[in-house]
């Protein structure tokens, strides 16, 4: 590690550092845009851009943590109440009707959007090369969001939810939210303005996707839904439309992004293909918003809509495969890091999962194969490997990276680190194992007239334990996590002047001191 | 109701023409072209290409050649 730091900067005034000579190339022959020659100055820049979002980004970051817990908490309940009714069963507001929306809005609304968008505005800042733009205002926005999610969520266990999924949060809610994500999306906006970058990264046109589509997608949701609500089978296709959209043109963008940026930047090698990335990203704008009928297969619906939603959802394989590829080319020869390197560890585990959930989407909405596993517990397995194994570990690993450069202060203890990371990552292993195996016996039993529905009642049990197990495990890491966020923001434990890995650090210098042979050959 | 239809078709149509106008804004700044050079741009100058840069910010240990760089 040191070594590698004495040498750069031993050549303050190099203009093209060790290994940049392709690019030095490859800029000649036809880029337009100069890239600051001087190192010093370029990183006295990124150390300003990084200090501009500090206090927004982490006040994001900070209600996204405790919601995380408090979902946590919300899921165990909704768990143990599955396999266990009796379980906590005297008090109305917690009934699973309740705790069950509850753990769904507190996590997407609560923990995966707040600290996707502080993701967002760190990233924006970083690509643009230029200072966040509006850090008070972001602040207000953040503190309006959670005074919001916490209204929102005391409003469902008191029973005032919408009951209809993915938009549970009682009427005066949304308003809210709305503010709150304009101010963040003009911020976005003007901050990209100012850019001193001229080239507009593939994770840049992400983050356009994910924090222009879903105001506008949400206030129309609310519009037909709660406001104005749309009657019978409309109501469906909206429905799905939305909850659709909020993984594929929400969560996914900013999760990709993620990867996009962070797999590179530890690396320190280009993404593998930018070409595919480009394809990448403008196929799934246009294939994704297709999709949303998928999810009522079989439903009171028009099949044209449902068949449409069927070949969007296999045509999403080219997206996901150039995804798959290139995240794979560019990790090939450094896999090893994963040993060493918390964020990318997180990141890769979060990156090679998005390609397992996609793929699995498109197979499972095939009419043969929903026929068996819808309405079972095999698609809240596929849920989570989306939302907590993509989503939730790109979104730790991110935390991983950004904290300690806006805090100042390295993460306090690798042994916290590898008890959140197999915690999380084995607890999923059994939440998707679980579900789906028991999810396919419960799809079969279901389709067989002969089963008496009781007996199919009874056959889940073992397989709702073994969830309720990997909730306890996943809990545990996100404890770990919590105890190691507040450690970090309260500058708590001792100080480290060396990167916190999970393994032996002179071995990881070494490691990272040999490049292997792909560093003469530039990507193509 | 004919209003809720207004509402949903109006926005497929802001979705897909966003789509459309910011696909030929990129297209026309050339952003589609030169890709070597856009994979390229998350890099500053004083991270080298082919060097794991995961390393702690903020103060460096020994600082040599009087750089003091900070990120
Ligand atoms: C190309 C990619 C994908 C396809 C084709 C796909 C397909 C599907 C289908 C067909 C369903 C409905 C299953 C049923 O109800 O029978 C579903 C549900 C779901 N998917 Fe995916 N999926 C994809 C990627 C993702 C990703 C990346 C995420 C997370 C970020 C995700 C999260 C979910 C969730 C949360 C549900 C359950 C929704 C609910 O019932 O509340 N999916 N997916
Ligand atoms: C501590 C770990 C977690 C556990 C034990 C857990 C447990 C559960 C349970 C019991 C349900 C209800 C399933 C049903 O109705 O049959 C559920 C649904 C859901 N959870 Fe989680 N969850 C966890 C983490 C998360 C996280 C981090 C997120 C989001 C980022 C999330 C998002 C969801 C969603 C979207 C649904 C609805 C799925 C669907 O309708 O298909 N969960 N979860």
């Amino acid at each position: 590690m040191s070594d590698t730091r004495r040498e750069k900067s031993s050549s303050p005034a190099s203009p093209a550092p060790r290994g940049g000579k392709a690019i030095g190339r490859a800029s000649d022959r036809g880029g337009s845009v100069e890239r600051p020659i001087d190192p010093e100055r370029a990183a006295r820049r990124r150390f300003r851009v990084d200090e501009s979002t500090r206090v927004p980004v982490l006040t994001f970051f900070t209600g996204g943590a405790f919601w995380l817990l408090a979902g946590s908490i919300l899921a165990l309940l909704a768990s143990i109440k599955l396999h266990t009714p009796e379980f906590l069963d005297g008090a109305s507001w917690l009934t699973f009707g309740r705790v069950r929306p509850a753990h769904l809005n507190t996590m997407i609304y609560g923990w995966a959007s707040p600290t996707g968008i502080g993701v967002i505005l760190w990233l924006t800042a970083r690509l643009a090369k230029a200072e966040l733009r509006f850090p008070r205002l972001l602040v207000a926005a953040a503190v309006v969001w959670n005074v919001a999610v916490l209204w929102g969520t005391i409003g469902i266990l008191r029973g005032e939810g919408t009951s209809i999924e993915w938009i549970e949060f009682p009427p005066y809610v949304p308003p809210l939210l709305v503010l709150a994500f304009s101010i963040v999306a003009l911020s976005v906006a003007t901050t990209f303005h100012d850019r001193g970058e001229a080239h507009v990264y593939v994770s840049q046109w992400y983050i356009f996707g994910a924090i222009f589509w879903f105001p506008w997608l949400y206030t129309v949701v609310e519009l037909l839904m709660v406001y104005r609500p749309m009657a019978g089978s409309p109501q469906a296709s909206v429905n799905w439309w939305f909850a659709h959209n909020v993984l594929g043109l929400w969560l996914t963008p900013i999760g990709l992004a993620t990867i996009y940026y962070l797999i590179p930047k530890v690396l320190g090698r280009p993404v593998h293909s930018y070409y595919l990335s480009i394809v990448g990203f403008w196929s799934l704008a246009l294939f994704y918003n297709w999709a949303g009928a998928h999810h009522l297969i079989g439903g009171p619906v028009p099949a044209w809509l449902v068949t449409v939603s069927i070949v969007a959802s296999m045509m999403m394989l080219i997206p996901v495969g150039t995804v798959a590829i290139n995240h794979h080319f560019t990790m090939v020869g450094r896999f090893a890091i994963l040993k060493y390197s918390p964020t990318l560890r997180f990141i890769v585990f979060g990156a090679m999962s998005y390609t397992a959930v996609s793929v699995q989407g498109s197979f499972q909405s095939l009419r043969d194969w929903n026929e068996v596993t819808h309405f079972t517990h095999y698609t809240i397995a596929h849920a989570h490997l989306g939302v907590y194994s993509f989503f939730t570990m790109t979104m730790f690993g991110a935390l991983y990276y950004i904290m300690p450069r806006l805090t100042r202060w390295e993460w306090a203890s690798a042994r916290l680190i590898r008890v959140h990371f197999w915690g999380t990552a084995g607890g999923m292993a059994i939440y998707w194992i679980g579900l789906t195996w028991g999810g396919v016996l419960q799809g079969a039993a279901m389709n067989d007239p002969k089963v008496p529905f009781l007996d199919i009642v009874k056959m889940m049990i073992p397989y709702l334990w073994s969830r309720s197990l990997a909730g306890v495990l996943m809990t545990t890491g996100h404890v770990a996590f919590a105890a190691l966020f507040t450690m970090n923001m309260l500058h708590l434990g001792k100080r480290r002047y060396e990167p916190t890995l999970l393994d032996d650090p002179r071995e990881y210098a070494r490691l990272i001191a040999s490049p292997p042979a792909w560093e003469e050959t530039p990507a193509s | 109701m004919t209003l809720n239809y207004i509402v949903f078709a109006a926005s497929a149509l802001l979705f897909g023409g966003s789509a459309v106008v910011a696909l030929a804004w990129a297209m026309r700044k050339g952003q589609l072209e030169n890709f070597q050079r856009g994979a390229t741009s998350i890099f500053d100058a004083d991270e080298p290409i082919g060097r794991v840069t995961d390393s702690f910010p903020g103060q460096k240990p020994k600082p040599a050649g009087g750089a003091t760089k900070r990120s």
